[in-house]
């Protein structure tokens, strides 16, 4: 007989579905869906490919440069390569529409490069990525992001033991 | 009239939609023998393990089963976090509680809804369902994923929940806690589920001992062993925990155990969120390195005890993982349950262990 209360009162408060997908679906602003990939952040730690628990990210090096690719149909969105960034460039978004077309398939891939450059300093060939922000205090300022990144290793080096506190 | 046969239960949806082939010799309408056969879902996860680094690992343990993937990484952290000589911050302990309780209610629930299915009462199961529904909500908005949260990384935990989110999971907790009140009376006193439970599938102290049961169906049969209070991990020596114990140990006093775990994890969760101290929630920011070494760490997953095994060689990739998962052994205790039972009370004898054969067999 208790149950009958219930049935009833879940009768009254009507279906506790949401009608996608011809109606929109709730998604939590936490939902680990599709990875997003900013360029400009990345230090080139190849971190997130260490991680990685699939394999679906991984760092080529090509002539132009070093060439960061993620599958997104080998991803699990356990959302290690985030929680591991030093700098935020891999980023988790709450979009988890992922259905696509066969032909698609080898789309559904993020492939960026962060190119050569020359080290404006000494002139030798270095990777433009983002210097590592960890343990460097105070924080890299935007425009120090910038003048470190036209830097070699060695260069950045300097640079920082110039700046005062590199610990 | 009756006559001998042999008939087969399973592989497939014997009771939950996993795989597990039951060779069952009946008398009349009475089970006289079982052969239990394994391995139709082993994915040979012990290997998997020595080719990926502990980082890795946490992943992949996390995806040995669904409904115990918060215990399994927590037990592997834990493993490592003794090898490399990781104390995890008071915050961390903390929060892997909270988890670790967010699952086991979720699963519990599970469980006891699937029972409700088996017997026929699709309208309870449907209910007990729709209640589920709102610790997945909490778990889809604290961890971002439905069953494998990600809760654990080696030397902490990967979220962590601010003052919005614990008054969120304190609202979903204060409507949940009311439904399942009203499920324990339900469960005890609705004679459909009663008729079908009572009595069904007994496992007696001494069989369960001889067995060597752990969890829900260790507590059914009258044995007081939980890992939370015998081997304390995470903050468990820090809250007040509640052991349910039943003495009948039929199916009915294992569902009811697990109700009454559902509930009591209620009050651990509320426990942990009023003392939660502040302060970083992950020993070290960085990947810590990995020593040689070996250990072993234990605890509750919502089927018992969940025991891990790590051996670390100089690789950043473990040499051996052995884990030992509480259906090994409730598996074992079903050719006593099922010994004597009626065709039709198989599939909620099996239920009652709620066995996890991705575990299991991994």
């Amino acid at each position: 007989m208790n149950f009958l209360k219930i049935f009833v009162r879940n009768l009254v408060n009507g279906p506790s579905t949401v009608s996608f997908p011809f109606g929109p679906a709730w998604t939590p602003a936490r939902m680990r869906g599709r990875i997003e990939f900013k360029l400009p952040s990345c230090t080139g730690c190849r971190a997130c490919e260490q991680v990685c628990a699939p394999g679906a990210i991984r760092f080529d090096k090509t002539p132009e440069g070093l060439r960061f690719m993620m599958w997104h149909n080998t991803c699990v969105f356990c959302g290690l390569c985030e929680f591991y960034c030093p700098t935020d460039a891999i980023h988790q978004s709450d979009d988890w529409h992922m259905a696509h077309a066969v032909d698609q398939k080898f789309s559904m891939a993020i492939r960026e490069l962060i190119p050569y450059t020359n080290c404006s300093a000494c002139g030798m060939k270095t990777l433009a990525s983002a210097p590592n922000p960890v343990g460097i205090n105070p924080p890299y300022t935007p425009e120090e992001i910038e003048q470190h990144r036209q830097l070699c290793p060695a260069c950045r080096k300097k640079a920082l033991a110039e700046r005062g506190n590199p610990s | 009239m009756s006559e001998n046969f042999t008939i087969p239960v399973g592989p497939l949806h014997v009771a939950l939609e996993e795989p597990m082939y039951f060779r069952i010799e009946v008398h009349g309408e009475t089970v006289s023998k079982v052969t239990i056969n394994a391995g139709h879902v082993h994915r040979g996860v012990e290997y998997l393990i020595t080719k990926r680094n502990v980082f890795q690992n946490i992943v992949l343990t996390e995806r040995i089963c669904s409904l115990c993937s918060n215990s399994h990484p927590q037990a592997f952290a834990m493993a490592i976090e003794q090898i490399a000589g990781l104390k995890i911050p008071p915050r961390a302990e903390y929060l892997r509680t909270i988890a670790d309780e967010i699952k086991r209610i979720a699963s519990h629930l599970f469980n006891v809804g699937i029972l409700a299915h088996l017997v026929g009462f699709e309208s309870l199961f449907m209910h007990v369902m729709e209640v589920r529904e709102r610790m997945q909500d909490v778990k889809e908005c604290t961890f971002g994923n439905r069953m494998d949260i990600g809760a654990n990384t080696i030397g902490g935990v990967r979220y962590d929940i601010d003052d919005e989110r614990i008054s969120f999971i304190r609202q979903q907790l204060s409507s949940i806690e009311k439904e399942i009140d009203e499920l324990i009376t339900i469960y005890s006193t609705d004679n459909s589920i009663l008729r079908r439970t009572k009595g069904v599938g007994v496992l007696s102290q001494q069989d369960a001992l001889d067995c060597g049961v752990v969890g829900p169906v260790a507590r059914a049969a009258g044995i007081h062993y939980d890992v939370r209070i015998k081997a304390p991990y995470a903050a468990y020596d820090r809250l007040d925990v509640a052991v349910h114990t039943f003495q009948d140990g039929d199916v009915w006093s294992r569902a009811m155990v697990r109700l009454y775990e559902a509930r009591t994890a209620i009050d651990i969760i509320r426990q942990s969120l009023d003392s939660l101290p502040a302060g970083p929630t992950v020993a070290t920011d960085e990947r810590p390195p990995i020593p040689a070494g070996e250990a072993i760490a234990k605890c509750e997953a919502p089927r018992g005890e969940l025991i891990y095994y790590v051996r670390m060689a100089d690789s950043p990739k473990p040499e051996r993982v052995k884990w030992r998962v509480p259906s090994f052994l409730n598996w074992d205790a079903l050719g006593i349950m099922l010994d004597r039972a009626k065709i039709s009370d198989i599939a909620i004898i099996v239920n009652s262990i709620d066995p996890c054969i991705s575990c299991t067999e991994r």
